[in-house]
């Protein structure tokens, strides 16, 4: 597999970047709600999303960053997709990286920016606690519900917070 | 006496300090008795040396009392002898003593007469002149008086000079000169005798510096130099216009005038006022006058005969300025008093320089109104032969452009206008085109900028200035007459200039100018056209005559087109003939269309009756807006006609042409959607099929927005026919025609009882005709403008039946009229760009919103930049986003955070 996603992507970037041209546009003809993305410049092999926390889940209300790359063997090759915005969750680690299906073994070509998204989305509201990067996260999920969204909200934080942290 | 002066003296010897005053008579000074002598006694014992000082004292006294002067100054009149004691044999005597005896000074020991009679000459003048001299130059000398005051002080200090220097010359001089008269065959070379003459001499140049320091220098140079320079413009008649103190050109004689002048100067030279002060304050007067009689009305700009008016100024340096200057330097007794030539050119090019420097100042004006200016164009094109000039003349004219020209507030037509005359002066001043190119650089560079700046000159030149000029340049301002008059200009040798370097024949050849750069190239400098379609990239301006011709050849009046391809075949010269397929297929689509509608018509003859109209110029639109006489019921009373037959019996049946158009090469258009009456719909199908059976597997599509029609209407009382009618305006008014199962047909005599025309409200006519409401709205402003259909109620209209002299319809109409006006002139034939913002608007506004959602806060640059880079076709700029930013706050959707920076409102 690596042989020949090597042979096929060489020199590829135009494609790539042609690819990601149409998904912006497809994004912006069809937006869906709560979930946006786009480029970071022009080059637009790097992204940052935006996930609207689903309503009746701990995360209604919150915002959070993604940040997500394209290496030049996209779409062959899923994007590495971290949350920028502190998140307690089951399945996404104190650095924000994701334990999600289709962005390992079962990313397929077929898969779009917005369909990761929304698939990210829904990750919010029904974490796949069999295999947790975060234990204590998961627990809670199941046992208490109560401390889970306190945990939640301690440490959300919103994109302005983010910045200033940043500065 | 103060201290100062005190001290002064101590140091160096102050003749005024010791001055005596002449003894009186009465009390002659018999000497002092030395020591030890007895006081009083005879005088015995007289040693040589007592008895030479009591004479000495005796003489000093005689010849002092005698000449001393007066306390006072005479009148002019006043004889000096009448005031002075006769010269007595002891005054002979005692100044033969004291001048050349052994009376005589010796070693500087003993005060000598020459040197006292200079002092009291100057003591005199401190005390009798000076004051009211000084009293008449502590002010400010106001130009009106300065002639006077110089001539008052010129007399008064001759006046003292004349006084001071009689005595001296008649008695002192005379003496010396005797005595050397009879020494010299004695002593020939005797150091003391034989200096009579320095002696004069500087007796003269002690009392002009008493004269020279009691004036202030810097005023008198001023004033000397006003006066100076007064005369020479008197003497010229040259009349500075926004001098006041100028009085009313009278013409003074010139001849008197000049005789004052020279007599002043004449005196101030003998009384020493005309030394190098006066040569400093001659020069400025000089300078100045060259300059004033460059503004006079001698070189004001040749508006009439168009010449240089440079010849002239040579002349009048040459005959007029040096004869002046030489009759000055005479009268100064300046050496050399004659004018070297090498002088008089330098003067010649100097003038020409200021003269130069003047005219560029406003060169700007010149330019504008080019060719009347042509004098002064000549004029600086003398002047640039002079150092520095280009490179004056290239940053002033920049300067005046960008402050004159190229700002918001000048209208793109007129920076067109003005860019013409631009390269025509500039032609003129220099042929070969390199200052041309420095100074439109700017010109062009900000006209690139400028939106429409392509439109207008496309359609200047698509313009016709013969029929109703005038009119249409000066009102819409969107059409530049030069441009369209240029265009009238034949088509001359545009492809000779090829060898023009290789011309051995030519005996103007000229090489280029110094400061062209290596790379430069020699362009068809008279071509305006040239310099106009190639301010921008061709592909731009490909593209953007495709749109204009688009624009252009559906509404052209003109059946053969003639213009559209006499401008095509210009720019394909100039351009090259690639790139211009699609407009030469659009050429070629519009005469195409008359064949085909010919061919149609003539095929259709058997179904149709088309009335052949051949005055009638075919409307040229794919959906041939009818021709379409549109039967109004004719009588109230007449109620057997079906209202929705309008073939029924119409005067003549309405024609149809179309216009095929083949849409990949057109630009894109309007395609406004509605319905076109029935008839129409009729006829254009029949086009329909007889154009596929010509055509073959041609499809047409029908683009109704485009075209236009004729209508007649008939009301009860009148009958209006309307040319050049859009369709939808056909269609809107067409859809007042009286329907079945209108209850406004029927029961029209019940429900209004008078004058009751069709009516229909704004979302009807929507309805009825899938169309848009704007345009609905726009078509019915049109009729109301006609005073064919009245507002009755708000967004219901009725038809005017009987044209009652009704005040409140005519002003209704003439607002309406109005309005219709307006929208008229924004609907063009060709998608506008705001028209493509309008409608991909939501997408934009997706785009920015997300844009900010993810990236956070961004400048209004940036967010048009990124948009640019991401969205194909986005052609818009800073401008429009900021439109659609403020249109997303007023949403409530963004916000702006000051600095032009914008955020999504949380």
């Amino acid at each position: 597999m690596a042989l020949s996603t090597g042979a096929r992507t060489s020199g590829n970037s135009a494609s790539v970047s042609q690819r990601l041209q149409k998904e912006l546009m497809d994004i912006m003809m069809k937006p869906t709600d709560g979930v946006t993305a786009f480029p970071d410049d022009e080059n637009m092999t790097k992204w940052t999303a935006t996930i609207a926390g689903p309503d009746e889940t701990p995360y209604a209300g919150l915002v959070f960053k993604l940040s997500m790359e394209f290496a030049n063997t996209y779409p062959y090759t899923a994007p590495s997709v971290l949350f920028k915005t502190p998140i307690y969750h089951p399945n996404v680690d104190f650095s924000g990286r994701i334990c999600l299906d289709i962005l390992k073994d079962k990313w397929s070509a077929t898969f779009s920016i917005s369909s990761v998204l929304l698939s990210l989305q829904s990750l919010l509201g029904e974490p796949n606690n069999a295999s947790p990067l975060n234990g204590q996260a998961a627990e809670f999920w199941d046992k208490n519900p109560a401390e889970f969204q306190r945990q939640v909200l301690a440490r959300h934080k919103t994109p302005e917070e983010l910045d200033t942290d940043a500065m | 006496m103060d201290h100062r002066s005190l001290v002064f003296a101590s140091v160096f010897p102050v003749p005024s300090l010791s001055h005596t005053t002449p003894t009186p008579v009465a009390t002659p000074d018999l000497g002092y008795t030395g020591p030890g002598q007895s006081f009083g006694g005879p005088l015995v014992g007289h040693t040589t040396t007592q008895h030479r000082a009591v004479k000495r004292n005796l003489a000093w006294s005689t010849a002092t009392r005698f000449l001393s002067l007066p306390k006072s100054l005479p009148g002019i009149n006043t004889s000096f002898e009448a005031s002075r004691p006769l010269k007595t044999a002891d005054v002979d005597e005692a100044l033969h003593y004291l001048l050349v005896g052994d009376g005589k000074s010796e070693d500087g020991q003993e005060e000598g007469l020459i040197d006292w009679y200079t002092n009291e000459a100057r003591l005199h003048f401190a005390r009798c002149v000076q004051p009211a001299l000084q009293a008449q130059w502590r002010k400010e000398i106001e130009l009106q008086y300065a002639w006077d005051v110089l001539d008052d002080t010129q007399k008064v200090l001759q006046q003292a000079q004349a006084l001071y220097l009689r005595p001296f010359e008649d008695y002192i001089l005379h003496y010396l000169y005797q005595s050397r008269d009879s020494a010299s065959t004695i002593r020939p070379a005797g150091p003391t005798y034989d200096d009579a003459d320095s002696v004069h001499r500087r007796f003269r140049r002690d009392i002009h510096a008493i004269f020279a320091h009691c004036l202030p220098p810097h005023r008198f140079g001023k004033t000397l130099s006003y006066v100076l320079y007064d005369a020479g413009r008197r003497l010229f008649r040259v009349y500075v216009r926004h001098d006041s103190v100028e009085s009313s050109p009278t013409l003074e004689n010139t001849k008197a005038f000049r005789l004052r002048m020279t007599n002043l100067l004449q005196g101030l030279e003998r009384i020493g006022l005309g030394g190098e002060n006066a040569q400093k304050a001659f020069a400025h007067a000089m300078d100045k006058l060259m300059d004033s009689f460059i503004v006079s009305h001698y070189l004001k700009v040749d508006w009439y005969s168009k010449k240089s008016i440079v010849p002239h100024l040579r002349m009048w340096i040459k005959d007029g300025f040096r004869p002046l200057i030489e009759l000055v330097m005479e009268c100064l007794k300046c050496s050399p008093s004659n004018v070297q030539p090498t002088e008089l050119q330098q003067w010649q090019e100097m003038a020409l320089t200021r003269l130069g420097r003047a005219r560029v100042e406003s060169l700007f004006d010149f330019v504008i109104k080019w060719n009347h200016s042509l004098g002064a164009i000549l004029d600086i094109k003398e002047y640039l032969k002079a150092a520095g000039a280009k490179q004056f003349l290239i940053s002033t004219f920049s300067q005046q452009v960008s402050r004159r020209l190229l700002h918001p507030g000048a209208t793109t037509t007129y920076i067109l206008d003005v860019y013409i005359a631009v390269i025509r002066t500039f032609h003129e001043i220099e042929p070969k085109g390199v200052l041309l190119e420095r100074v439109a650089r700017p010109i062009r560079r900000y006209l690139k900028e400028r939106e429409d700046t392509a439109r207008i000159i496309i359609s200047s030149l698509l313009t016709d200035i013969n029929d109703d000029a005038g009119s249409k340049f000066t009102s819409s301002g969107e059409l530049s007459y030069l441009i369209a008059n240029e265009m009238q200009k034949p088509f001359s040798n545009f492809n000779q200039e090829a060898d023009e370097d290789l011309n051995w024949g030519d005996m103007n050849w000229q090489p280029l100018p110094s400061d062209a750069s290596p790379d430069y190239k020699k362009t068809k400098i008279e071509d305006v056209i040239w310099f106009l379609l190639t301010l921008w990239d061709r592909e731009d301006f490909i593209n953007e005559l495709k749109n204009i011709l688009g624009d252009h050849l559906l509404r052209s009046q003109d059946p053969e087109y003639e213009k559209e391809i006499r401008l095509l075949e210009l720019i394909k010269v100039r351009l090259g003939d690639d790139k211009l397929q699609a407009c030469e297929v659009m050429l070629r689509d519009v005469l195409d269309s008359k064949r085909i509608n010919a061919a149609i018509r003539a095929s259709g003859t058997s179904s149709q009756t088309f009335p052949q109209t051949p005055d009638h110029r075919p409307p040229e639109t794919p959906e041939g807006p009818p021709r379409a006489p549109r039967p109004r019921r004719p009588n109230t009373t007449s109620s057997s006609l079906a209202p929705s037959a309008p073939l029924l019996k119409p005067p003549e049946a309405p024609t149809l042409n179309a216009q095929i158009l083949s849409s990949f090469f057109w630009p894109l258009l309007r395609d406004d959607n509605f319905r076109v009456p029935a008839h129409i719909e009729a006829l254009q199908k029949e086009y329909e099929t007889s154009f596929e059976r010509i055509k073959g597997m041609r499809k047409l599509r029908w683009m109704n927005a485009l075209g236009e029609g004729a209508v007649t209407l008939e009301f009860e009382d009148r009958t209006q026919h309307f040319e050049k009618l859009a369709p939808w305006q056909v269609s809107v008014i067409y859809a007042f025609q009286p329907q079945s199962g209108d209850e406004w047909a029927s029961g029209r005599g019940k429900n209004k009882p008078k004058d009751a025309g069709v009516t229909r409200n704004v979302v009807q006519l929507e309805d009825m005709l899938e169309m848009e409401e704007q345009l609905v709205r726009q078509a019915l402003a049109f009729w109301v403008g006609q005073s064919v259909l009245r507002e009755t109620h708000p967004d219901t209209y009725a038809v005017i039946e009987a044209a009652a002299p009704d005040e409140v319809d005519s002003v209704a109409a003439a607002a309406a009229q109005e309005l219709a006006e307006v929208q008229a002139a924004q609907a063009g034939a060709v998608k506008s760009q705001s028209d493509l913002l309008q409608e991909k608007k939501d997408v934009y506004i997706t785009f920015i919103t997300a844009m900010l959602t993810n990236q956070g806060d961004l400048p209004v640059q940036r967010i048009a930049m990124m948009m640019k880079v991401m969205i194909p076709g986005f052609v818009f700029g800073p401008e429009e986003v900021k439109e659609l930013l403020l249109e997303m706050e007023m949403g409530g959707k963004a916000t702006a955070l000051g600095g032009d920076v914008w955020g999504i409102r949380k």
